[in-house]
């Protein structure tokens, strides 16, 4: 059962409860989703200006975190909801930690992007980081999809696609220790590198995370901590 | 007479209640039921076992082909809205339905081993096995002893009155009344608060050891507070007997029982665990029911 | 809001004096049904409270041996049948001597009631020593004398007492010898021909024979049928016809009773004319379909939730209807059955049917013997001529209304207290 249909509550104000956290948690995605944009270009071009810019939206996505989680908390104190709707607000409440935390990890990206504008660009890892940043922004725009459209299938495929992030950022790391080595003048450059990538591969994490919360919200069950194939077989019985 | 004015019933009336589901079959047409009861309406060695059950009042089906089984000291829920057909289908489990004329049972009921519309059985047995405690509680006009009295003593349980005593003390006991009732066994039943006229009734109920005991939307007159002690005295009697509950709160249902049955229009649409039906339940009927989207 | 609130205001004056008025209509009513009813009362009171007091006369008498003829004290026969009145009239004479000849004589001995002799008989009979003694005693007058002792001087004129007997009661009043005592006989004895002697005690045992009759009867079997009918018997079309047999039973009016008892109890049976026992089966007739209809609509308002109730427990039909339906039942039934009574007791004609208007002396010792009942005697003695019976009537009303009014007093006071308990 991949459908979720959400007809009309008989009460509307449960229903404006609801769709005002929808409303928010979409526009919190959108933050985030921007946030991760430009720090991977604050990063990739050294704009400080541009990193400035994302250090700020960090104050309004804090913002609609603590908002939304206390809608939340009204409609579970004040509608007993149950069955989906009881999903939908479990879902949310993990979803919206697991934005906040993306939004964290941009502003490091975005840090590392003001350093490096000081310190000078990095000789090495802009193609990876370009890489994994596209791959990590696709799958957080899929799953924030998924989330709008209560894609289970969609969800599962972000899900899959965080194991291909995991093996390019340790090939890209295995890559980029090697040229530490080789030229150690270099270490502190890249090093920002690094840990950008490292920001990256936390982020393609949440989004996996968050896909797992689609994946509760639309089938009922609870497919963390384990694998892909594992989540899969779940599903199917 | 005033006594009339202080009781209002809703037993049904033939005429009214034939109407009632006439107009809501209306709606049939464009819900899709399942074939089969969704989910586990089954389960090994159930204390009752009911299967095909149809209730006609007239020519009006109220109930169509329900079955299900309930388990040994299980607490079974049976929710869905107004006119569904579960009071109906509770009141089959004791043939209380056998008081209204125009209500004809068919299909499979059987209480372990009896068949429950055996002929050769003895409905007065039946009742004594299977107890039931009504929305409306109604001790009778006489003292809390009386009341609790009553059913073992039409049934011979006691002949001393040492073993009465003892009976009576013993049901309100569990129905946790004894407390607050002790010093005035003798004083009328209808004396009491609504909460505690209510426990009462269980107590009395109690009293004849039956093995199920049926409740129709007991805590429905009951303030919150008393309600509270009802759900709590459910749990504690489930150790000893088998209960069927129908209500019309979900928290309720939720609250106290094991397993939930959904009707819907006199159609059993989907039994599951209780923590099932309430975080995913399989059928967009019950599910609908259950977060409020009635359309 | 606030036009709506100024539109009420204007209104308010209209229902206010809608509500006065009826209040008014109302309050008139009840005075005209008070108005009626003192007026009843002072009438019946007015005339008959005289009945409850009677003439008595001081003479001194002489237990005469002769004059009485009696030979041997212990002989019960001798002392019943002794010549009383002759030691009256000795008495008399004796008081008046200058009464002569027949017509005189006459005159004054018609002065005493013919019942005083049973009064002097009771007395030597209880106490043989007065034999041969001098007693000053209260003698009973004749009801003429009682009429003319207690009218007024103008109303003396219109006596039917001869102008002698007028100056012997005369010199007797100026003696102090004449006096008004409490009316004991009106309580203890029989119809009479004489009024002074006349009592409603033969009339309150027949109604009280007839009443239990009745009450026996119609009772058990009222109730027993109402919860047959409304509790075991099908419905069906020859259920609603017995019903409506029922409730057309009880608009029939109570002569044809009468002829039904006439004609089939006594007729058919054999059973003999005017007794209590006959009266009872007659009224039992009558007040059977109150009796149901009224058990009925109480067994109908017990709530349905306790027989649910019983029925859960496991009780029997039967025991569901002896042990909850029938006491919650049984204060409407009582109160319907105490009225039944009260009807019954004050129904006269189809008493008169079965012959209960038979002039009867003795007090009815049981339901078998011939009796009469206050009703039909109040008719008997407003249609005697006797002008004392126009106040022994009222006073006969009198005391039917009361036992009605203790009745029906008793069935409030017994549904209340039966109510007020559950």
């Amino acid at each position: 059962m991949d459908r979720m249909h959400f007809g009309e509550h008989s009460s509307s104000q449960f229903n404006e409860a609801l769709e005002s956290i929808r409303n928010n948690l979409m526009e919190m995605g959108g933050l985030v989703e921007k946030q991760v944009v430009d720090a991977l270009q604050a990063l990739l071009q050294a704009d400080s200006a541009l990193a400035e810019k994302v250090m700020e939206t960090e104050d309004k996505v804090d913002k609609l975190e603590m908002l939304i989680d206390e809608e939340c908390t009204k409609v579970l104190a004040l509608r007993q909801p149950a069955a989906s709707d009881l999903r939908l607000i479990i879902a949310v409440t993990k979803a919206v930690s697991d934005l906040e935390r993306i939004g964290d990890e941009s502003a490091k990206i975005a840090r590392m992007g003001q350093q490096l504008a000081e310190e000078g660009e990095s000789p090495r890892g802009y193609v990876e980081v370009r890489h994994i940043g596209n791959h990590v922004r696709n799958m957080l725009r899929d799953t924030l999809d998924a989330f709008a459209r209560f894609d289970a299938k969609k969800a599962l495929e972000v899900a899959a696609e965080d194991k291909e992030v995991d093996l390019e950022y340790r090939s890209a790391m295995r890559s980029l220790v090697t040229f530490m080595m080789e030229d150690p003048r270099s270490i502190s450059r890249v090093l920002n590198i690094i840990w950008s990538l490292r920001a990256l591969e936390r982020i393609g994490d949440h989004a996996r995370n968050i896909g797992e919360q689609v994946i509760y919200l639309v089938e009922g069950k609870d497919v963390r901590h384990i694998s892909v194939d594992e989540i899969e077989a779940k599903l199917k019985k | 007479m005033d006594t009339a004015e202080k009781f209002d019933d809703k037993a049904p009336g033939n005429a009214k209640l034939a109407d009632q589901i006439e107009g809501e079959q209306a709606m049939d047409e464009t819900i899709r039921y399942p074939d089969q009861t969704v989910g586990t309406p089954y389960v090994d060695n159930p204390k009752m076992r009911m299967r095909d059950v149809e209730v006609f009042y007239g020519e009006k089906q109220a109930i169509h082909g329900v079955s299900l089984d309930i388990g040994k000291n299980e607490v079974v829920a049976l929710i869905g809205p107004s006119g569904c057909g579960k009071s109906t289908f509770l009141r089959c489990l004791n043939r209380m339905n056998d008081t209204i004329d125009i209500c004809q049972v068919k299909g499979n009921l059987h209480l372990e081993d009896q068949d429950l519309y055996d002929p050769k059985l003895d409905v007065v047995e039946l009742r004594a096995r299977v107890g039931m405690v009504f929305q409306k509680p109604n001790p009778f006009p006489k003292s809390i002893y009386d009341n609790v009295a009553y059913g073992p003593r039409i049934h011979g349980l006691a002949n001393k009155k040492y073993d009465l005593d003892e009976i009576v003390e013993t049901s309100l006991q569990k129905a946790g009344l004894w407390n607050e009732v002790k010093d005035r066994l003798h004083s009328p039943g209808t004396g009491l608060s609504g909460g505690q006229q209510q426990r009462l009734c269980i107590a009395r109920t109690i009293a004849v050891s039956p093995e199920v005991v049926l409740m129709d939307e007991p805590c429905s007159a009951l303030d919150p507070i008393a309600t509270a002690k009802i759900e709590e005295l459910i749990a504690e009697l489930s150790q000893s007997y088998t209960i069927a509950i129908v209500t019309h709160s979900m928290q309720q249902a939720a609250r106290v029982s094991n397993r939930t049955a959904y009707f819907h229009l006199g159609r059993l649409v989907e039994m599951n665990d209780t923590d099932t039906v309430f975080t995913k339940p399989e059928h967009d009927l019950t599910e609908a029911y259950i977060t409020g989207r009635f359309g | 809001m606030s036009k709506t609130t100024e539109q009420v205001r204007k209104s308010l004056g209209k229902r206010y004096r809608a509500e006065k008025r009826f209040k008014a209509y109302g309050v008139s009513a009840i005075g005209f049904g008070l108005l009626a009813l003192v007026l009843l009362f002072t009438d019946i009171i007015g005339k008959g409270h005289s009945a409850f007091f009677e003439t008595y006369v001081k003479m001194e008498v002489i237990f005469d041996q002769d004059t009485l003829d009696i030979s041997d004290f212990r002989d019960e026969e001798q002392l019943n049948f002794a010549n009383y009145d002759g030691v009256i009239r000795n008495a008399l004479r004796e008081e008046f001597p200058s009464a002569s000849g027949r017509q005189e004589r006459r005159e004054l001995y018609s002065l005493i009631s013919t019942g005083a002799g049973y009064e002097l008989r009771d007395m030597l009979k209880e106490d043989p020593s007065l034999m041969g003694q001098s007693v000053t005693l209260w003698l009973l007058a004749d009801d003429d004398v009682d009429v003319y002792v207690k009218s007024a001087q103008d109303d003396r004129l219109e006596s039917r007492l001869s102008d002698n007997q007028k100056s012997w009661i005369e010199s007797l009043e100026a003696q102090d010898r004449v006096e008004l005592q409490w009316n004991q006989s009106l309580f203890t004895h029989g119809d009479s021909r004489e009024p002074e002697l006349a009592g409603i005690w033969g009339a309150v045992t027949g109604s009280f024979f007839t009443m239990l009759v009745t009450l026996l009867l119609s009772f058990p079997i009222g109730v027993a049928a109402a919860i047959y009918l409304e509790e075991f018997a099908p419905k069906n079309k020859f259920t609603d016809f017995i019903e409506v047999n029922i409730n057309n039973l009880a608009a029939v009016p109570s002569i044809i009773f009468g002829l039904l008892g006439l004609a089939v109890i006594i007729g058919l049976f054999g059973l003999p004319r005017s007794v209590p026992v006959v009266g009872g089966i007659v009224l039992t007739l009558m007040t059977l379909p109150t009796i149901i209809i009224s058990s009925r609509a109480a067994i109908k308002a017990v709530p349905p939730s306790i027989r649910e109730a019983a029925m859960g427990l496991g009780a029997s039909k039967m025991q569901v209807v002896l042990h909850h339906v029938l006491p919650l039942a049984l204060p409407g039934m009582l109160t319907g059955a105490i009225i039944g009574m009260a009807q019954a007791l004050g129904e006269t004609a189809p008493l008169l049917m079965i012959g209960m208007v038979a002039f009867i002396v003795d007090v009815p010792g049981g339901p078998l013997d011939p009796s009469t009942v206050l009703p039909v005697q109040i008719y008997l003695w407003a249609d005697s001529p006797e002008q004392s019976f126009v106040a022994l009537t009222s006073a006969a009303i009198m005391v039917l209304l009361s036992f009605l009014i203790a009745m029906n007093t008793l069935a409030v006071f017994l549904r209340k207290r039966l109510e007020r308990r559950w």
